[in-house]
C-alpha cells in the first residue's frame, strides 16, 4: 500500500467525520448557538466584572430577568405563529400605569387588579389579533402602529394620573411581594416566568393548541389546508401576547412603583433581540420556551452588565442593536442553509480498501453461466419487489412487497394469491418461528410478527442507546434480515444507522459500518446491541451447528460468522473474505450447505473510489444525488457455499431476462425460489441433486 | 569666665528657640481628614450622561473627591428607569461608600434608596428628590422656584399690564420632581391670579423635539400667548424654535443649570428669561455633604439634610461675564 494511502487511511480512521453531519441533523442544534453565545456573554462580563458570579448579583439578575422574560416569551410565541409583535413594550407600559392607577386611584384589591390589568393587555392584542389575524394586515406594520396608539394612551394616562401616582402610596405588602418577593430565597418574578416557560413548553410540546400555533408558523396554507383555524390561531397568540406583556407590567409596576415616561421604551428590540439570539425564527414555526429564556438571559446579562461597567450613553443601545443585527443575520443564514450545510456535510465517505475480486470466468467457481435460465415465474406483474420470500410446512410461498403487504402464494401452482397480512412498511427478511409465525423485519419499523391467522404484532422497534453515539440509535431505522435461534432469540440485522430506508444506496457511498446486529429475546422482551460498526449487515443465517450463524456485510463483501453460544460464543471471523459482488440473504441448503444472493456485482470503479474517500466527498458534495456513483446492483447471482466458506456453486442469469438482480432464494422441496427488492416476480427453479423432501421449517423446528 | 558661659548659655538659647520656630506645628485634624477618604467610593446614577447638568455635577465631583483618593463610579442609565433602577439594584449588591442619585421621578427610585440606606450606604439626591428623603438633598427648592417663576408670569402678562393674560407651560416628565414640585409652586401663585390663563399645560418629557410641537401648536391656538415657560433650557431650546418660526413675540422664561449655553441663549434672543440653580454650586455642595458623611460617619438614614440651592432670575440685561460655567472644551 502506497504511503499516501496508508496516510489517508489512517485520517479517515482518526477523525470521526460523519459526528459533524450528526451533530447538524439534531435537534438541539438550534439550541447549540444561542447557548454557546449565552456562555460567552455570561464569560466574558464574569471576567470584566467583579462579583459578578456573586449571589446577590445573581438574584439581582433573576429579578429583573423575571420581568423580561415574560416580554421575550410573549413575543416568541406570536413568532412562532409567523407574525411578529412590536407592540410588547408599549402594552407593558401600559400595563403599568394601568396596574398602578387601578391601585392607587382606584384603591382595588391587589388580585383584581392583576387580573383586570392582564385584561386590559389581553385586550390590546385583541386589537392586533383582529387586524393581523382576521384582517390579514401586515404584523410589523400593524404592531408598529400599535405601538405608537399604546404610547399615546400611555401618555394620556400618565398626564392625568401620574401625579396623583407619584403622591400616594400604596400600603399592601401582598402588592410588594409580586415584584420584590422572594420564594425559597429565589425572586417572585422569577418563579413566575419559570412557571409560565413550563407551561408553555407543555403547551407547544403537548397540546393540541400549541401544535396548531407551530403548524400556522411553519406554513400557513399547509396549516389551513389541514383544518387549523389559521385565523383564530394567530388572533389567539396575540392575545396571549398582550396579556403576558400586561403581567409583566404588573410585576414591574410592584418592583418600581413609577409611572414615569420612559417605561417599556424601546423595550421591544430588547425583546426582539432576545427572541431572535435565543434561536426564535423570524419566520415562523420554530421556537421554544427554551430559546426564549436562553436569549432574555444572554440580553439581560449584556444589558445589566454594560451598565454596571458604566458605558457611555448610547452604546447600551448602539450594542443591542448590534447583537440583534448579528442575531438576525445568523438566523436568517442559518434557516437557509442548514439544510444545505447538512446534505453537504452529512454523507462521510470512509477508506474502505476491498480485496481483490475474484474472476467470473472459469475455472472460477463464480464462473458466469446460463443456469437461471430454467427458472418457472410466479406472479409475474403482480408482485412488486420482493426483497424476501420464504415457504411455510405447506408449501406456500409468502413475498414481502413495495406497498407494506405480505403476500400468500397458494401451493401447489402458485397462481392463486391473498394478501397474508398488511404491516404498513416495506416487508424485509423473513423467517418462520417455532410455532410457525412469521417474523418479519420492516424497513423503518422494526422487528413484527405476523401469526398464522395473519394478526401483526410488534415484537421491537427499539434497543439499547450507545452511550456515545450522537444520532440516537435506540430507534429502528432500518431492519434487514433475520434469523431465529434454537432458543428462540431472534438476531436481526440493522443495515444503516444513519440513513432511512430509501436512502440506502447513500449508505454505500460512505462504506462505514453504520450497521450492526441486534439480538430480541421474546422471553425476556428484551433487545440488544451484540455487534456493531458492520458495513451494511443484510442476510442472516443459522449456522447448522445451532451456536453460530452467518452474516453478510453487503459494502465489506464479506460474510463472516458469529458464534453466540458454545465454546466460540462471543467469536466473528470472515469466512469469505472476498466475494465478487455484494451479498445479500444467506439461506440454509438441503446438503448442510448455504445459499448467498449476490445483490450486484463490484467494479473496478467502484473499488477504486472506496480507497479515495476524499473523492466520494466530493462527489457528494458537488453533483446531482442521482448522478453519483453508486454501486452496481444490476447483476447479481446466487451462490452456494460450505460451512469452511468455499463456494460450491454459482447460478447466473446471463441475459438477465428474469433475475439481473437478487436479494434472496429458497431452498424448498428440490426448488429454488428466488426474489429481487425491485422485480415484479418470484423464480422458482428446479434443483437438481437436492433434497426432494428438505424445507426449512422441518431443518430449523423438526417436522411436525 | 562666668560672663563667658552666661553668653554660651544664651546663645544656646537662642539658636534652640530658632530651631522651635522653623518646625511648625502639625495640624492635628489632618491626617484623620484624609483617612477618612481612603479607599471610599462615590458611585453616581443620573438619568443620563451627556448633557450640562450631569456632565457638570460629574465634573465637580471628580475633580473634587478624586484628589483624595475617592473612586468616582457613573452608572449611565441614558433615560432609562428600568436601566437606572438596575444600576440602582446593583450598586446594593456592590456596596459603594455613597451613591448619588439624580431621579428621574418622585416614586420608581423610592423604595430602592431606602433599601440602600438599609444596606449602610448613604443617599445623596441632586436637584430631582426622591419622595423618600436620604441623607442628603442638593438641588433647587422647586416649589419655591415655582412660585417666584408664577409671580414672573404674572407681572408680566397680567392684563392689568396690557398683556393677553394668557401663558403655557411646558413641564419636563411630568412625575420628575422638577415637574410635580414646580406646578405645585406655579398653582399656588396662579390660584390668587384669576386674570393669568394658563392655555396650556403639558409635558415634553426633557425633550426638545415634544417642546418645539407642544409650542408650535399653542402659538397657533393662541397667536396672542404672552409666555411660556418651560422647565428645562435644554428642551427648551425647541421651544425657543417654535416661538422664532412663528414670528410672534412670546416671552420664553426657562430655567437650568447655568451653563454657557444659557447665557449664549439670552444673548442671541433665544430665550428671554432663565431661572439658575447653579451647578458648579451644586456639585460643591455635594462633595461637601459627603465630605462630611464620610467623616462623621453617622447611620445612613439618621441624618437628613436639604441644601437648597440659591436661585439666580437672568435676563439679557443682568446677565455679566462670569454669569454661566462651562464644560472643558465648551
Amino acid at each position: 500500500m502506497a504511503l499516501s494511502e496508508t496516510i489517508v487511511r489512517w485520517r479517515y480512521r482518526a477523525i470521526p467525520d460523519h459526528l459533524l453531519g450528526e451533530v447538524l441533523a439534531k435537534r438541539w442544534i438550534d439550541n447549540a448557538i444561542p447557548l454557546l453565545i449565552l456562555v460567552a456573554v455570561a464569560a466574558t462580563f464574569g471576567a470584566l466584572i467583579p462579583g459578578f458570579f456573586g449571589m446577590s448579583s445573581i438574584a439581582n439578575l433573576m429579578r429583573q430577568w423575571g420581568e423580561f422574560s415574560l416580554l421575550v416569551m410573549a413575543l416568541m410565541i406570536v413568532m412562532v405563529a409567523g407574525g411578529i409583535d412590536l407592540s410588547v413594550g408599549s402594552t407593558f407600559a401600559l400595563g403599568n400605569i394601568v396596574a398602578l392607577t387601578l391601585m392607587t386611584v382606584a384603591g382595588l384589591p391587589w388580585p383584581l387588579v392583576v387580573v383586570l390589568t392582564m385584561a386590559c393587555g389581553a385586550a390590546v392584542g385583541l386589537v392586533n389579533g383582529l387586524l393581523v389575524g382576521y384582517l390579514r394586515l401586515r404584523a410589523f406594520l400593524t404592531t408598529l402602529v400599535t405601538l405608537i396608539i399604546v404610547r399615546a394612551i400611555v401618555d394620556m394616562l400618565l398626564l392625568k394620573y401620574s401625579v396623583a401616582i407619584a403622591s400616594s402610596f400604596i400600603d399592601a405588602d401582598a402588592w410588594y411581594f409580586l415584584g420584590e418577593g422572594t420564594v425559597f430565597g429565589v425572586p417572585f418574578s422569577v418563579w413566575l416566568a419559570a412557571i409560565v416557560a413550563v407551561v408553555i413548553h407543555i403547551v407547544f410540546s403537548r397540546t393540541r393548541p400549541g401544535w396548531a400555533v407551530l403548524a400556522t408558523g411553519g406554513s400557513r396554507r399547509s396549516a389551513h389546508n389541514v383544518g387549523i383555524p389559521v385565523r383564530r390561531v394567530i388572533c389567539m397568540t396575540y392575545v396571549t401576547s398582550g396579556a403576558l406583556c400586561a403581567l409583566s407590567g404588573v410585576l414591574f409596576a410592584s418592583r418600581l412603583g413609577g409611572a414615569g415616561a420612559d417605561t417599556g421604551v424601546g423595550l421591544e428590540i430588547a425583546a426582539l433581540t432576545a427572541a431572535v439570539l435565543g434561536g426564535n425564527s423570524l419566520g415562523g414555526g420554530r421556537g421554544s420556551a427554551a430559546k426564549a429564556v436562553i436569549g432574555s438571559v444572554t440580553v439581560m446579562i449584556l444589558v445589566n452588565s454594560l451598565v454596571r461597567l458604566g458605558v457611555n450613553s448610547g452604546a447600551n443601545s448602539l450594542l443591542l442593536g448590534l447583537v440583534l443585527l448579528g442575531a438576525v443575520a445568523i438566523d436568517v443564514r442559518w434557516l437557509k442553509n442548514r439544510h444545505k450545510l447538512l446534505s453537504k456535510v452529512y454523507v462521510a465517505p470512509t477508506y474502505a480498501r476491498l480485496p481483490a475480486a475474484p474472476a467470473t470466468t472459469a475455472p472460477s467457481p463464480y464462473a458466469v453461466n446460463d443456469r437461471l435460465n430454467g427458472v418457472e415465474l410466479i406472479g409475474l406483474g403482480e408482485i412488486d419487489g420482493p426483497e424476501d420470500v420464504i415457504l411455510d410446512a405447506d408449501d406456500n410461498l409468502y413475498a414481502g412487497n413495495r406497498v407494506g403487504d405480505i403476500i400468500r402464494f397458494f401451493a401447489p401452482d402458485y397462481t392463486r394469491q391473498e394478501v397474508f397480512a398488511h404491516v404498513g412498511g416495506r416487508p424485509l427478511g423473513m423467517a418462520f418461528d417455532r410455532e410457525g409465525s412469521l417474523l418479519v423485519c420492516i424497513g423503518g419499523m422494526g422487528l413484527y410478527a405476523v401469526s398464522k391467522a395473519g394478526e401483526v404484532r410488534k415484537l421491537t422497534d427499539e434497543t439499547n442507546r450507545s452511550l456515545l453515539s450522537v444520532i440516537d440509535d435506540s430507534r429502528l431505522r432500518l431492519a434487514d434480515d433475520l434469523d431465529i435461534a434454537p432458543d428462540g432469540r431472534v438476531f436481526f440485522s440493522e443495515a444503516t444507522t444513519r440513513y432511512e430506508m430509501h436512502e440506502w444506496p447513500v449508505d454505500s457511498l460512505e462504506s462505514r459500518g453504520n450497521g450492526r446486529i441486534i439480538c430480541h429475546d421474546p422471553a425476556t422482551g428484551t433487545t440488544r446491541t451484540v455487534l456493531k460498526h458492520l458495513v451494511f449487515p443484510n442476510g442472516i443465517c443459522m449456522a447448522h451447528d445451532g451456536e453460530s450463524f452467518y452474516f453478510a456485510e453487503t459494502w465489506a463483501c464479506r460474510i463472516s460468522r458469529y458464534w453466540f453460544a458454545g465454546p466460540r460464543s462471543g467469536e466473528v471471523e470472515v469466512v469469505i473474505p472476498d466475494l465478487p459482488g455484494y451479498p445479500d440473504n444467506i439461506n440454509r441448503a438441503s446438503d448442510g450447505t448455504y445459499w448467498l444472493a449476490l445483490v450486484g456485482m463490484r467494479t473496478p470503479t467502484m473499488d477504486l473510489a472506496l480507497r479515495r474517500p476524499g473523492f466520494r466527498k466530493r462527489m457528494a458534495r458537488r453533483i446531482a444525488f442521482d448522478e453519483w456513483l453508486y454501486p452496481n446492483i444490476n447483476t447479481g447471482c446466487v451462490i452456494r457455499f460450505d460451512d469452511t466458506g468455499r463456494v460450491v456453486e454459482t447460478l447466473w442469469d446471463r441475459k438477465g431476462d428474469n433475475h439481473p438482480m437478487i436479494t434472496s432464494m429458497r431452498e424448498h422441496k428440490g426448488h429454488l425460489y428466488i426474489g429481487g427488492i425491485s422485480n415484479n416476480r418470484i423464480g422458482r427453479l428446479k434443483l437438481d441433486g437436492m433434497d426432494a423432501v428438505w424445507t426449512g421449517p422441518a431443518a430449523y423446528w423438526g417436522s411436525k | 569666665m562666668k560672663l563667658l558661659k552666661t553668653l554660651a548659655m544664651g546663645a544656646a538659647l537662642t539658636a534652640g528657640a530658632g530651631a522651635a520656630t522653623a518646625q511648625g506645628i502639625d495640624d492635628p485634624t489632618r491626617a484623620e481628614y484624609y483617612d477618612a477618604f481612603k479607599g471610599k467610593t462615590v458611585a453616581y446614577v443620573p438619568v443620563a450622561m451627556g448633557f450640562d447638568l450631569t456632565e457638570g455635577w460629574a465634573m465637580g465631583l471628580r475633580d473634587a473627591l478624586e484628589p483624595l483618593g475617592v473612586t468616582f463610579d457613573i452608572r449611565d442609565p441614558n433615560w432609562n428607569t428600568a436601566a437606572g433602577a438596575q444600576a440602582i439594584t446593583s450598586l446594593i449588591d456592590e456596596k459603594p461608600d455613597v451613591i448619588v442619585v439624580h431621579n428621574p421621578d418622585v416614586q420608581s427610585y423610592a423604595r430602592l434608596l431606602k433599601k440602600a440606606e438599609d444596606a449602610g450606604i448613604y443617599v445623596v439626591q441632586v436637584n430631582m428628590r426622591s419622595s423618600y428623603s436620604t441623607s442628603a438633598f442638593i438641588g433647587a427648592d422647586y416649589v419655591g422656584m415655582g412660585e417666584a417663576i408664577g409671580q414672573r408670569l404674572v407681572d408680566l402678562c397680567s392684563p392689568s399690564n396690557g398683556a393677553s393674560g394668557k401663558v403655557a407651560i411646558t413641564q419636563g416628565v411630568l412625575t420628575a420632581a422638577a415637574s410635580a414640585y414646580q406646578m405645585k409652586g406655579i398653582n399656588n401663585v396662579l390660584e390668587k391670579h384669576p386674570e393669568i390663563q394658563l392655555v396650556s399645560n403639558q409635558a415634553a418629557d426633557w425633550d426638545s423635539t415634544k417642546a418645539r410641537n407642544i409650542a408650535a401648536t399653542v402659538i397657533q391656538q393662541h397667536p396672542d400667548l404672552c409666555a411660556i415657560t418651560g422647565f428645562w433650557d435644554v428642551m427648551d431650546v425647541g421651544t425657543a424654535a417654535a416661538i422664532k418660526d412663528s414670528g410672534k413675540d412670546v416671552y420664553l422664561l426657562t430655567q437650568g443649570g447655568g451653563n454657557q449655553s444659557a447665557c449664549d441663549g439670552l444673548e442671541n434672543g433665544t430665550y428671554d428669561e432663565v431661572v439658575v440653580y447653579n451647578v458648579p454650586g451644586q456639585a460643591r455642595d455635594m462633595a461637601n455633604m459627603i465630605k462630611q458623611l464620610m467623616q462623621l460617619n453617622p447611620e445612613p438614614g439618621s441624618m437628613k439634610t436639604t441644601l437648597f440651592t440659591q436661585l439666580e432670575f437672568l435676563t439679557k440685561d443682568n446677565m455679566k461675564p462670569g454669569s454661566c460655567w462651562s464644560l472643558p472644551g465648551q
